[in-house]
């Protein structure tokens, strides 16, 4: 399914889940999207992650809602439901879909403008070297004697000061390859939303959503 | 719309706010474990909902952030939006309800600085968007996270932690940083 | 056809006092090989950014006088038509790439200049088979060296076909075969495609038979001239003689206490093998200099020591496995002096980083009256208040190592620690240096491409080549 229809539909299902409060829907969902992710090869670890890590949210709100809520015991499970409904939903996206085939159907087909998708996308990519930029920003200051943790304004302070450093060289090579904001650009993969990928998602959004007229609990 | 002043959505600042968005999404990355530790220790009191509200400020400072950097419209709602998506993609704990929140967080955060018309980039500016941030993620919080149905103790309580920690984190840290970048005389937002 | 020329042309910075370049006059000629040279911070960077047309749009500063193309203005031609006509490869191998892979990239690159799709995978093929990366078309970018990004970069510019390719110290961190081959690329699109070659390069080696003219910034007068035939050859000759001295230095005896040593050490962060120990030590209170050419790993043995990056094996610090040291006492023990002097600052001002690193020494050795003293000496004395972001490369190198030596670490390793500095200052520190293995006994582990000037700080010297470090006695 297109990338960006795919996102489109998982964020509206999403908010309807926030909004609404039948357990079964929360289920269906949380089964549809385990067996989309079955069949496109989920690795184990991943799978034992996704019901790992949002266990202890979840839990969390449970077990509140059941002590000090005024809902009932359903209304709790609802909440235990969505937290996965959320995480399966977020996964059918994340784990089949990669960040640049997201920006390339957005820039031709959201009409989402190029210096934004490829404005994004490049610092996306920098991603591991920023991970290890955060490392030795922490050990240069260990160095110093000083410990930088998440509330000191100095480690955020350095990492500014990185951002603005590559950003700038970063359009400045962008630029010097010929990139030019607001230019007309041609395309080597053309993506198109097809009539499948229309079908999937309207026929995605009426399902759930009769679903949810119709299913209360 | 803008007239004579050059759009400061340049490629370069679209660039910048979106490394500053990963750059804390990763610091914040580190401090998950906090979340983590402190929904294990509150679950069992029933207080779980009080680790979301501790953190808050920690979730959503990305907004005031960018806000304060790049002084143009749009910029908190992006550098918010960007972080929590940032999230989604690392494999946060959340899947899309981060992307969910993100949306909520920016529109909470941008609402602030619009409110004060993109003029007042100072403490007023900075607690207008404090202020729109914890009013809206809370309203937001009432409805995602089922705070509807506690009593108003517990609902007064969660919503002073929640602007306690957005205060700590999205005003005073961030004032923090900004002054930081003042004193050394780095221009951000011209290019 | 284009010929580049520069008139009256001069520039400051904002937030500087001098202009970086004054009164600019020279013409690169169409389809020469034309070498930019001066030292590093010079001014040369600047120059080549408004060639290529990226300042003043990504710079605030006031520049005066023109540079044109064949008559015509760079400022006054459409970017889409100036792409046709320059591109721009840069110093550093990161952050110079928008997509994940070289195939990616290379289309995004066509993309922007409007190719039709349909000739882009020819041109892509032709353009990694000219720079020799064939086989690295479907790899992530992030997983490649620095010298096969230099290589991608140069790719994407040949895909380009802009007629002027401009290169600033392209080769700075890149390994001595990609250089020589690279160097030889650019002469073959000069001479069998027409292009026109801009480069700087504060690093003579191989350019004397390739290059038509030659250019130096002089850093007293910022001033560009192109120097006739006895003048290049002076330079050149002036450059292959510094290379050449030969000094003898000592080998470790088995007397002297060890106090970091590597077992099973193998390092290999892009997957290949940079470096494979098997009890190697350095030695405690010696001064040891390791040499090896650009790009082998060097610095990566410091980010392994330092623990910025995985290893296997073990490193020992004292006898105990460094991964099992607390991080603070480890660092504080075992520190680094960046090659990136910003990356040691924390703070705003000279005084309050110097503050910092009083507040945080690991010993008192050095009293007011010695820092003091050595403030005057490096001329910081009078810049208390200067923001240390608005200091000189040079004076912010000065102050980077004023405050590691306050520190005081039992263990210093020092990456590139003379780039930029002026012949007094480096003379200045060495002497602080070797100030601090006398009196207190420190270890200093020093990366220097250039050794003019310290050699009387070594005491032993270790070559870092095939995938070994060996002690050797000769050092040239």
């Amino acid at each position: 399914m297109n990338p960006g229809l795919k996102l489109f539909l998982v964020v509206i299902l999403a908010l309807e889940v926030s909004f609404t409060q039948s357990l079964i829907v929360n289920l269906v969902l949380i089964g549809v999207s385990l067996l989309y992710l079955l069949l496109h090869r989920m690795s184990p670890k991943q799978f034992l992650g996704l019901i790992f890590w949002p266990l202890f949210p979840a839990l969390g709100l449970f077990v509140s809602q059941w002590l000090y809520g005024d809902a009932g015991i359903h209304f709790a499970f609802v909440l235990f439901t969505r937290i996965y409904a959320y995480v399966f939903l977020g996964a059918t996206f994340t784990i089949t879909t990669n960040i640049t085939d997201l920006s390339l159907t957005l820039e031709q087909d959201f009409k989402l403008p190029s210096k934004f998708a490829y404005g994004v996308l490049a610092a996306f990519n920098l991603m591991p070297k920023i991970i290890s930029e955060v490392k030795t920003i922490k050990t240069a200051a260990l160095m110093r004697g000083e410990v930088l943790h998440f509330w000191t304004p100095t480690l955020y302070f350095k990492a500014i000061l990185a951002s603005i450093q590559w950003s700038q060289n970063l359009a400045e090579a962008m630029t010097s390859h010929g990139f030019v904001e607001n230019q007309e650009r041609t395309h080597y993969q053309v993506i198109r939303i097809t009539a499948m990928d229309w079908l999937l998602f309207g026929g995605g959004l009426i399902i759930v959503n009769l679903m949810f007229v119709f299913i209360h609990y | 719309m803008e007239n004579k002043k050059q759009s400061q959505w340049t490629l370069r600042n679209i660039i910048l706010i979106a490394l500053i968005a990963i750059f804390t999404g990763i610091i914040f990355w580190g401090a998950g474990f906090l979340y983590t530790a402190l929904t294990v220790a509150l679950t069992p009191m029933g207080m779980a909902p009080f680790a979301n509200d501790i953190l808050m400020g920690l979730w959503t400072m990305a907004g005031p952030l960018s806000g304060f950097l790049i002084r143009t419209y749009g910029s908190a709602f992006i550098g918010e939006f960007l972080g929590s998506a940032v999230e989604v993609f690392m494999g946060g704990q959340w899947g899309a309800g981060a992307f969910i929140s993100g949306l909520v967080q920016g529109v909470a955060s941008e609402l602030g600085f619009a409110l004060t018309g993109y003029k007042k980039y100072n403490w007023v500016g900075l607690n207008a968007s404090i202020f729109t941030t914890v009013v809206v993620t809370f309203a937001w919080d009432m409805i995602k996270n089922g705070y509807m149905h506690y009593s108003i103790i517990m609902l007064l309580g969660l919503f002073i932690t929640r602007y306690i920690s957005t205060f700590i984190f999205g005003g005073l840290l961030t004032k923090a940083i900004v002054n930081m970048l003042d004193r050394s005389h780095l221009s951000v937002s011209t290019n | 056809m284009a010929d580049v020329s520069v008139t009256n042309f001069s520039f400051k910075y904002n937030q500087a006092n001098t202009n970086t370049l004054e009164d600019e006059n020279l013409t690169f000629q169409t389809n020469h090989f034309s070498l930019l040279s001066g030292p590093s911070g010079s001014g040369k960077t600047t120059l080549l950014k408004f060639i290529a047309g990226l300042y003043p749009k990504f710079v605030e500063g006031n520049a005066t006088g023109s540079i044109q193309f064949d008559g015509k203005d760079i400022t006054s031609i459409p970017a889409s038509d100036r792409n046709q006509l320059v591109a721009m490869m840069f110093q550093n191998p990161d952050q110079q790439f928008a997509m994940n892979t070289v195939k990616a990239e290379m289309t995004f690159v066509l993309e922007n200049i409007q190719t039709d799709p349909a000739k882009m995978d020819d041109i892509i093929d032709n353009a990694l088979k000219f720079v020799g990366i064939s086989d690295l078309k479907n790899r992530e970018i992030n997983t490649l060296s620095g010298g096969q990004k230099q290589r991608l970069a140069l790719a994407s510019i040949i895909a380009m076909d802009s007629e002027v390719i401009v290169l600033d110290e392209p080769f700075a961190s890149i390994d001595y075969d990609t250089r020589v081959d690279l160097i030889a690329r650019l002469k073959q699109l000069q001479t069998e495609h027409g292009k026109t070659i801009i480069l700087s390069d504060h690093d003579l080696s191989n350019y004397k038979e390739v290059i038509d003219d030659f250019f130096y910034l002089d850093p007293a007068t910022r001033h560009i001239a192109k120097l006739n035939n006895t003048q290049k050859n002076a330079f050149f000759q002036r450059f292959e003689q510094t290379k050449i001295k030969e000094t003898v230095v000592a080998e470790p005896s088995a007397s002297d206490p060890k106090i970091i040593n590597f077992a099973d050490f193998n390092l290999k962060p892009h997957g290949d093998s940079l470096l494979q120990l098997n009890g190697f030590n350095f030695y405690r209170g010696k001064t040891t200099l390791v040499t090896g050419e650009n790009g082998i790993g060097k610095s990566t043995l410091f980010d392994a020591m330092t623990r910025l990056t995985k290893y296997q094996g073990t490193i020992s610090y004292a006898k105990k496995n460094i991964a099992k040291i607390k991080p603070l006492k480890y660092a504080q023990n075992v520190s680094l002096l960046f090659q990136d002097a910003e990356s040691q600052f924390l703070n705003i001002t000279v005084k309050e980083e110097l503050d910092l690193s009083l507040k945080n020494r690991f010993t008192t050795n050095y009293s007011e009256d010695n820092i003091n003293q050595m403030l005057g000496e490096l001329h910081l004395d009078n810049r208390m208040d200067q923001v240390v972001y608005s200091l000189s490369e040079g004076q912010k190198k000065k102050l980077q190592i004023l405050e590691m030596l306050i520190m005081n670490p039992p263990v210093l390793l020092l990456d590139e620690p003379l780039k930029g500095l002026d012949y007094d200052s480096l003379r200045t520190i060495v002497g602080y240096l070797k100030d601090a293995k006398i009196r207190f006994n420190q270890t200093q582990i020093i990366i220097s491409h250039q050794f003019s000037g310290i050699i009387d700080l070594i005491d032993y010297h270790v070559d870092f080549a095939a995938h070994n470090l060996t002690y050797q006695e000769v050092l040239k």
